[in-house]
């Protein structure tokens, strides 16, 4: 189920907030555990054992390690034993097609690629539950000994799918005793319309259009409806990934819980060192914390330094994505990340309008690698982007779409926020009008949609 | 409790979502979109099987398509959609652009060419196996005859090139093929498309019709000769999809033409027109009594009418033809009309048995293109 959705606004969402609100306390998390799970076996319920396998190898561990804490090997071998398990689990789903295809053109054969399909969240719920085992081997946290309360953690519905990505340690005191306050569920509901507004309204509405491109095809674009069109994929994908984020932080305050925030206007940007500090957030600090800085972080010598680098972002493309183009994406940012290290920083902290054309122009071209999986297809499609042809088509789609650029670029940047808590927030009629307004809307375009589609399925 | 008085925006977002989710329970279901055209997605049953099927006839998605089909106020939602679209500037909504003069189009920039290729391969066979003079014409859409309505930088399928190209593919057979964009394009001033449908006007149909007739060597009827009746106020498909505010309305002719007997399904009746449907939202399909599977229509009309023997057309078609097909009786004692999406078998049989004088075959280009059912030519 996806949140932007009539089943989960007119369906889910009262049956299961009605009987959290109504459970006592002691079974505030048995209720969590219950919707989530039903939340998520929804139109797809062959992936929960799937996920409940998952929930037990590593509640087990946690255990084990705690129990055996004293002897080394133990808790080596049990830490081990559920990262293979849990990591297994997402690579043989994720990656079994993309190795096997790769091999058989190594070895100038085809394989039959195998008939699996990728299990809702994996890529999420699989980075969350390994942040628990792991910190419990760390010490970091303490066990947990109940079963529902880790159960829930793992498939608490409004992060199970598309993050943020939220650490162990990030909720275990809520998990264990919370108070929901109506400030905080106030909050929350603001922030789930924002979110909701941000998917459906922008990140829809500007996605149409680079749909449409693809459409025509990429030999078939003039130069600036191929920037239009990488554009609006560079909106949509902003709208609907932090939307998403929004709505599930939104969620869990109404919930009780406090989720890490997980994009901050990354789009202001003046290098790609802070935008990927603006971006998807717990993703990056998931991989500082659990990757870069076990490996040796920057702590070590130049070259290994760069190395590190190097693999970090190989994966951070990888884990986007089985394919060969992500990889590509995740190394465009390692290059321009080592640039930026080396000596591009000092120059774009003085040059503040060059640092934004620097990456305003870049960005969109990273979106590019990200948006087409084929490298035939991408070629044409940078060729058309540097093609210097005119035509007629993109009058048609900039005249359609002008305003929604507009709009784009105005909920990109702070100047949104700014106005909120100066002007808006203080008037709780002016509020409560436009924040209604957002959700009507957002109502008008779910019903009138046949299109909406979620670009974070593939995850 | 009293305390969420002073949360207004958590209070109303509850009863917001409560209300409409008990709203949605209370109201029973529609069975039939007028506004839309089609059934609407029923409550489907509970079972096990259907529960764990996550394919798009399971449970899951059934239900979701059954509570978005029949959502309360589903209409004003729509019509709420379709005015903020506006208020954006936007000069389309759900696939449908915004022309010149109150003009509107499908977006039309993809088609499937593995099923285009296919659908021409089954004329092919058909025309192979058929010894009568068959001819087939594949009518352009409004977009692609009146360029001058499209709005600035408007972009679509190059339907002419592709209509060409189908004919090229049919040259080989014995099919003689029909040319409607050069006529429809010489008259591209009148009134010959609908502004809020896919159809062509009958003014259309009738230059279609004299094409196919002067084709045969033979004289269309002389429009003025016959008594023309307006029906106003038509909204059709197009409109029915993007909503637009301050669209004009369409107007629909029809002509009288005297018939003895039309018969489809099983009914007779004496007119070619459902006169009751002109005053329903789907005015179009007043000609012919819509889309059924066979329809054999008998006249007195035949202008070269010889005594003592029947002359006999077979029409196979999409919607398109419905308003051409009345002109025919003044060419053939007998017009058999067939829509294969109605009829899924026996198309031979009733040639064999039919002795035909002529075969028409006749879609719109975007039909043809996307028809599932032109395997049945062959069956």
């Amino acid at each position: 189920m996806v949140f932007s959705s009539i089943m989960f606004l007119f369906r889910f969402m009262p049956v299961a907030f009605l009987a959290y609100y109504l459970a006592p306390k002691k079974l505030k998390n048995f209720v969590l555990l219950v919707c989530s799970l039903f939340f998520y076996s929804w139109g797809e319920p062959r992936y929960v054992p799937i996920m409940l396998a998952s929930i037990l190898v590593n509640y087990a561990a946690g255990l084990g390690i705690k129990r055996f804490g004293h002897n080394r090997k133990v808790r080596v071998t049990l830490l081990v034993l559920s990262i293979i398990f849990t990591m297994g689990m997402l690579f043989f789903f994720k990656y079994t097609n993309f190795f096997l295809s790769n091999l058989g053109a190594l070895l100038g054969t085809t394989f039959q690629p195998l008939d699996i399909a990728l299990p809702l969240g994996i890529s999420f719920y699989s980075f969350q539950i390994m942040s628990y085992t792991i910190d419990v081997y760390l010490g970091k946290v303490e066990a947990e000994k109940n079963i529902i309360d880790f159960g829930a953690f793992v498939v608490l519905f409004p992060q199970l799918i598309a993050g943020p990505i939220v650490k162990y340690s990030d909720i275990n005191r809520e998990l264990k005793s919370r108070t929901i306050t109506l400030p905080q569920v106030e909050d929350g509901v603001r922030l789930f319309i924002m979110g909701l507004g941000s998917k459906v309204l922008l990140a829809n509405t500007i996605g149409a259009l680079w749909t449409e491109v693809e459409g025509i095809g990429f030999a078939n674009l003039s130069m600036p409806l191929a920037w239009l069109g990488i554009l609006a994929y560079t909106f949509q994908i902003y709208f609907d990934f932090s939307g998403y984020s929004l709505m599930a932080i939104g969620l869990g305050k109404m919930l009780g819980f406090e989720f890490p925030q997980n994009f901050n206007f990354p789009y202001i940007s003046r290098s790609f060192t802070e935008f990927w500090r603006r971006w998807h957030m717990t993703l990056g600090s998931w991989f500082r914390e659990y990757m870069y800085i076990p490996m040796g972080g920057n702590r070590v010598s130049k070259p290994r330094m760069y190395f590190n680098l190097f693999v970090v972002w190989a994966f951070t493309g990888f884990w986007h994505g089985a394919s060969w183009n992500f990889v590509l994406w995740g190394l465009f940012f390692f290059a321009f990340l080592v640039l930026e290290k080396a000596f591009l920083k000092p120059v774009l902290e003085r040059h503040h309008v060059a640092a934004h054309f620097y990456v305003c122009l870049l960005l969109p071209l990273s979106w590019a690698l990200f948006a087409i999986t084929d490298f035939q297809q991408l070629g044409i499609f940078f060729q058309q982007l540097f093609s210097f042809q005119g035509g007629t088509d993109w009058l048609y789609y900039l005249r359609n779409y002008g305003v929604t650029f507009l709009a784009a670029i105005f909920f990109s940047t702070p100047v949104i926020k700014i106005w909120y808590e100066r002007f808006i927030c203080k008037h709780a009629w002016l509020k409560i009008l436009l924040i209604g307004a957002v959700l009507v809307l957002s109502v008008a375009y779910l019903v009138d949609a046949t299109y909406n589609p979620f670009l974070y399925f593939r995850f | 409790m009293k305390k969420i008085f002073h949360y207004p925006l958590v209070l109303l977002f509850g009863l917001f979502i409560l209300g409409f989710t008990l709203a949605d329970f209370i109201t029973p279901p529609q069975e039939y979109s007028e506004l839309e055209n089609r059934y609407l997605q029923q409550r489907p049953a509970l079972t096990l099987r259907s529960l764990l099927d996550s394919s798009s006839t399971g449970f899951a998605q059934s239900y979701e398509t059954f509570i978005s089909d029949q959502f309360v106020l589903r209409d004003q939602w729509i019509d709420l959609k379709s005015k903020s679209e506006t208020a954006l500037l936007k000069i389309e909504n759900n696939n449908i652009a915004y022309g010149k003069d109150g003009y509107l189009f499908e977006k039309y920039n993809t088609l499937n060419q593995e099923r285009l290729d296919r659908n021409v391969g089954y004329v092919q066979s058909f025309a192979q196996g058929l010894d009568i003079p068959l001819t087939v014409g594949i009518a352009p859409n409004s977009y692609a005859i009146l360029e001058d309505k499209w709005p600035v930088g408007f972009q679509n399928l190059d339907e002419k090139a592709y209509i060409q190209k189908i004919y090229q593919q049919l040259s080989a057979t014995s099919a003689q093929t029909l040319d409607l964009v050069a006529p429809l394009q010489a008259h591209n001033q009148d009134y010959i498309y609908y502004r809020t449908d896919h159809h062509w006007t009958t003014y259309g149909a009738y230059l279609g019709y004299s094409a196919y007739v002067q084709s045969l060597g033979m004289e269309p009827v002389d429009l003025s000769t016959l008594t023309a009746h307006q029906v106003q106020d038509f909204y059709g498909t197009y409109f029915s999809r993007c909503k637009k505010t301050n669209t004009p309305a369409d107007t629909i002719t029809y002509y009288d033409i005297p018939i003895t007997s039309m018969e489809f399904n099983g009914k007779t009746v004496n007119s070619l027109y459902q006169y009751e449907q002109f005053d329903k939202r789907d005015k179009y399909a007043a000609f012919l009594y819509g889309n059924n599977g066979v329809t054999t229509i008998r006249s007195n009309n035949n202008l070269n009418h010889v005594e003592g023997e029947t002359s006999r057309v077979l029409v196979i078609k999409d919607s398109f033809s419905n308003c051409m097909v009345p002109f025919l009786t003044y060419q053939f004692d007998e017009v058999v009309v067939v829509d294969l999406r109605y009829l899924p078998a026996g198309l031979n049989e009733l040639i064999q048995t039919g002795d035909f004088d002529q075969v028409l075959l006749l879609y719109c280009f975007s039909s043809f293109e996307s028809d599932t059912n032109l395997s049945r030519l062959l069956n």
